[in-house]
């Protein structure tokens, strides 16, 4: 054994130095070159659905279809702050069906009914039907068709309603799916922003 | 010449109006002024607009918990293999990690697809990959480097699937199992080659994971029907994708020439009874020796042993 020792032993152990210095090496250049963590996002200015100027077409669903998990990584967020709270939501609604009898589109136009709708603030006396609404959209039944994110910009809304990645579901790919079938590539990845 | 001045001046003017124009039309705001937007002054009834929730990404300390978990989980595979012997305690590992790096992390990120972000990163200036990524790479190297593919048989997602689904294994015959051995090379190859082709890489192995739509639950049917092939196959033939596909797995072959430790078969107490060499799934004992590159970790030979089996119960 001891004589064996000396000659294999020697060269097996350089061979294995060699191999983890070149991996250390390998992993530091590496970890230099790092600059924190990128995430998918969506840019609202190019996505076709929220940017403007694009109107009266249709809305683009390849987040939903596109996606690789089962319930796209992508939903549509109402900032509330930005809403116009409408009576007559082009978002809710789909403003081109009938009129019921309370004067309101007969139809909605979420395929999912994920949007509610309810009367807030100080009701007017004089019509009570002129309030202002909030719109929620439910986070899980939402899969990112877009329809709403269409209608909610100029002329009709105020733009309030965005296309935005879940980071709980997205799996960050490689190649993101939606991002290689996206017209106006607006998802982009992006540096990591720490809120 | 005053009347050319003013056409100069007058085409400056235009051109400076022209350019001022479309500079305005390029940095027309997305966002409307949220005054247009009626606020809660304006809505009155004491009404509170609702927090909007903002998507953060996965945060961080959860993904040194994967890299944490997956360190942990190689130590413990490498001592229930190396010092308890315990297959039993190996397939609860594997439970486990097919539970957390599959179903919870639904295969993201994994060693075996990190080969091509790591690949990227060395050589595209403009990429770069966190972390967390380098980690999951390295770790099962240098882990193979001393003690074998210890990540193979109860850590990676991939491999520990195949090892539940194996029931019946049936020996594949030596020289096929070499011959067919040589194909992850050459899909390693093609993975580079795609990944690193100037215009676009392409990320093969994670496109064509077979498994990877299980965990996730949804996925092209065609890769639907692969997974379930290679599941299929897998009742009988063991581990199909990590002896003959994986590329990650020709990585660790490699390194395995290095260790020092590594499955043995029980040194000076065996008997010769050949039953490990049948109870291996993989053609991983030649000659009565554990070949080091093939064995995956799975304990089988130990469980099969008559006399490993009278050691653990003495001890």
């Amino acid at each position: 054994m001891s004589g064996d020792f000396s000659r294999r032993d020697l060269l097996h152990k350089a061979a294995r130095g060699t191999v983890l210095a070149t991996m250390a090496g390998g992993a530091g250049f590496l970890v230099k070159k790092a600059n924190g963590q990128v995430v998918w996002q969506v840019d609202a200015a190019r996505c076709l659905n929220s940017r403007l100027g694009e109107v009266g077409v249709a809305a683009c669903n390849l987040c939903t279809t596109e996606c690789v998990v089962s319930l796209s990584a992508v939903r549509a967020v109402n900032e509330h702050s930005r809403c116009g709270r409408c009576n007559i939501c082009p978002a809710y609604f789909n403003i081109t069906s009938a009129v019921d009898q309370r004067g309101l589109p007969s139809e909605k136009l979420c395929p999912r009914d994920a949007i509610t709708r309810k009367p807030i603030g100080k009701a007017d006396p004089e019509d009570p039907a002129n309030n202002f609404y909030e719109y929620v959209i439910d986070e899980e039944k939402c899969d990112g068709c877009g329809k709403c994110v269409m209608q909610c910009k100029e002329p009709l809304g105020l733009g309030s309603i965005a296309l935005k990645i879940r980071y709980n579901r997205c799996v960050d790919c490689n190649r993101c799916a939606i991002s290689k079938a996206c017209p106006k590539d607006a998802l982009v990845r992006v540096k990591r922003m720490f809120a | 010449m005053s009347a050319n001045t003013a056409r100069t001046s007058a085409c400056a003017t235009w051109l400076f109006l022209l350019v001022t124009a479309a500079g305005l039309a390029q940095s027309i705001p997305y966002q409307r002024p949220v005054d247009t937007a009626p606020q809660e002054k304006s809505i009155g009834g004491g009404y509170r607009t609702p927090a909007v929730q903002k998507p953060l990404p996965r945060s961080s300390w959860l993904q040194l918990l994967d890299v944490g978990v997956l360190a942990a989980a190689m130590g413990i595979s490498s001592w229930l293999v190396l010092k308890r012997r315990s297959r039993k305690a190996l397939v609860a590992l594997a439970i486990g990690s097919v539970a957390y790096f599959g179903f919870y992390r639904e295969g993201c990120v994994c060693p075996i697809g990190s080969i091509q972000n790591v690949a990227l990163a060395l050589t595209d200036p403009r990429y770069s990959i966190p972390m967390v990524v380098t980690a999951t790479f390295f770790l099962p190297l240098v882990m193979a480097v001393f003690v074998g593919r210890a990540f193979c048989g109860g850590v990676c997602a991939l491999g520990a699937i195949q090892e539940l689904v194996l029931l019946k294994p049936v020996k594949v015959p030596p020289r096929l199992d070499r011959a067919l051995g040589l194909l992850k090379y050459a899909y390693l190859g093609l993975a580079l080659f795609f990944v690193l082709k100037p215009a676009g890489g392409d990320f093969l192995i994670c496109r064509f994971d077979p498994f990877v739509d299980f965990f996730r639950r949804t996925g092209p049917p065609h890769m639907l029907l692969i997974g379930g092939a290679f599941l299929l196959a897998g009742m009988f033939i063991g581990r199909p994708y990590c002896r003959y596909l994986c590329p990650y797995g020709g990585l660790l072959a490699w390194c395995t020439r290095l260790a020092r430790r590594g499955v043995t078969i029980t040194p000076n107490k065996e008997l010769d009874c050949g039953l490990c060499v049948d109870a291996c799934p993989y053609g991983a004992i030649e000659k009565m020796r554990a070949v080091r590159r093939n064995c995956l970790y799975c304990a089988r030979c130990y469980a099969a042993c008559p006399r490993d089996r009278k050691l653990v119960q003495l001890s």
